[in-house]
């Protein structure tokens, strides 16, 4: 994901490249997706996951355009 | 929405009072020449009550060793095990093992098998009978309870084993590369059947399994114990949330196995290369 447009990126808003900080995208982004309660469910619950670990592997099960299951392995090194 | 990442973070082993507890253990085996090898080196880890375990490494590397221990029938050099925080002295009622040959009586039937252990522990005659066979039941062998042992493939004697097991009741059980020897059929039913039985115990029966089988470890376990080669150390912890019964194609377990397989090849990698001196 890049900071600053650069030569070819999509700058569609003609901010320039002093102004846009990365909360304002994140907002920009989440505005356009226009997400309904049961997205905005799943992306929670990932990004709880998110904070809780350092390594691993998240799952997302979707069926029929709908994410049923989060499952996740959680890595630890011991030596 | 199923999420499964709730149940087990943070992982029961750290809370209260672990179920079984193994500190700065080295387990040595004498070879045939006489000579003692370290097994297992300083391994430190907590088995939560209700959890399924499993410690997986390359052969030599303790792991058979350590269960052993903590089934009571072998001694640390160094170091300690505990059961419920009390150091484990011997064998007992509360620890069942399933080996990898089942090690059933040829001269009893299966179900006679099965009482026998519910005898050792003093179950009443009239009890013994209905249990054994609701056990026999459960494993799939309520056909077979009249058969001898050698009348059975070997995927049914190590179900008969695992009904011996389970009908005693034991708070933990530990199993020692118990589908060992199994083909590949068997052995995923045998998965199968110990992943029920682990579900239908509602956290009141503890598992360790021993294996060297990566897919096997992340099907049946929430915690897999990576160990280098011998002398074995503790390397990786992967705590996996995931439903069971688990399949062994499933995407979080093939991920998981992936990366577990890579770990023990750049293991056994970098022991040849110490013994060999490249």
């Amino acid at each position: 994901m890049s900071e600053e447009g650069g030569p070819g990126a999509p700058n569609a808003d003609a901010t320039p490249s002093t102004g846009a900080s990365s909360a304002d995208e994140g907002q920009r982004a989440l505005d356009a997706l226009a997400l309904g309660d049961d997205e905005r469910l799943v992306l929670a619950k990932v990004a709880d996951i998110l904070r809780r670990i350092n390594y691993g592997t998240v799952v997302l099960v979707v069926q029929d355009g709908k994410v049923v299951q989060i499952e996740m392995a959680e890595k630890f090194r011991l030596r | 929405m199923v999420d499964v990442t709730d149940a087990l973070v943070p992982s029961a082993g750290e809370a209260g009072t672990p179920k079984l507890s193994v500190r700065n253990l080295t387990v040595a085996r004498r070879q045939a020449s006489g000579e003692l090898v370290t097994a297992a080196a300083g391994v430190t880890f907590d088995v939560g009550r209700g959890e399924f375990v499993c410690l997986l490494g390359p052969s030599g590397c303790g792991k058979t060793s350590i269960l052993n221990v903590l089934a009571g029938l072998d001694r640390p050099a160094s170091g300690q095990a505990f059961v419920d925080g009390r150091p484990i002295t011997g064998p007992g009622p509360d620890r069942a093992v399933l080996f990898q040959d089942p090690a059933l009586f040829p001269w009893l039937t299966v179900a006679g098998n099965v009482e026998l252990a519910l005898r050792l522990i003093d179950v009443p005659v009239a009890e013994r009978r209905d249990r054994a066979r609701s056990w026999l039941a459960t494993v799939g062998l309520m056909r077979f309870a009249d058969a001898h042992p050698h009348e059975l493939s070997a995927g049914m004697r190590q179900r008969a084993a695992l009904a011996r097991a389970l009908a005693a009741d034991p708070e933990v059980l530990l199993g020692d590369e118990p589908f060992g020897q199994l083909d590949a059929q068997a052995r995923e039913l045998l998965q199968d059947e110990v992943q029920r039985a682990w579900v239908a115990s509602e956290g009141r029966k503890t598992f360790v399994f021993v294996t060297h089988n990566v897919r096997e470890a992340v099907v049946l376990a929430d915690r897999v114990l990576v160990m280098s080669a011998g002398p074995g150390r503790l390397l990786e912890e992967f705590r996996i949330h995931a439903p069971r019964p688990r399949q062994l194609d499933d995407a979080l377990v093939s991920r998981v196995v992936t990366e577990i397989h890579a770990l023990l090849m750049q293991e056994v990698n970098a022991d040849v290369a110490r013994t060999t001196g490249r």
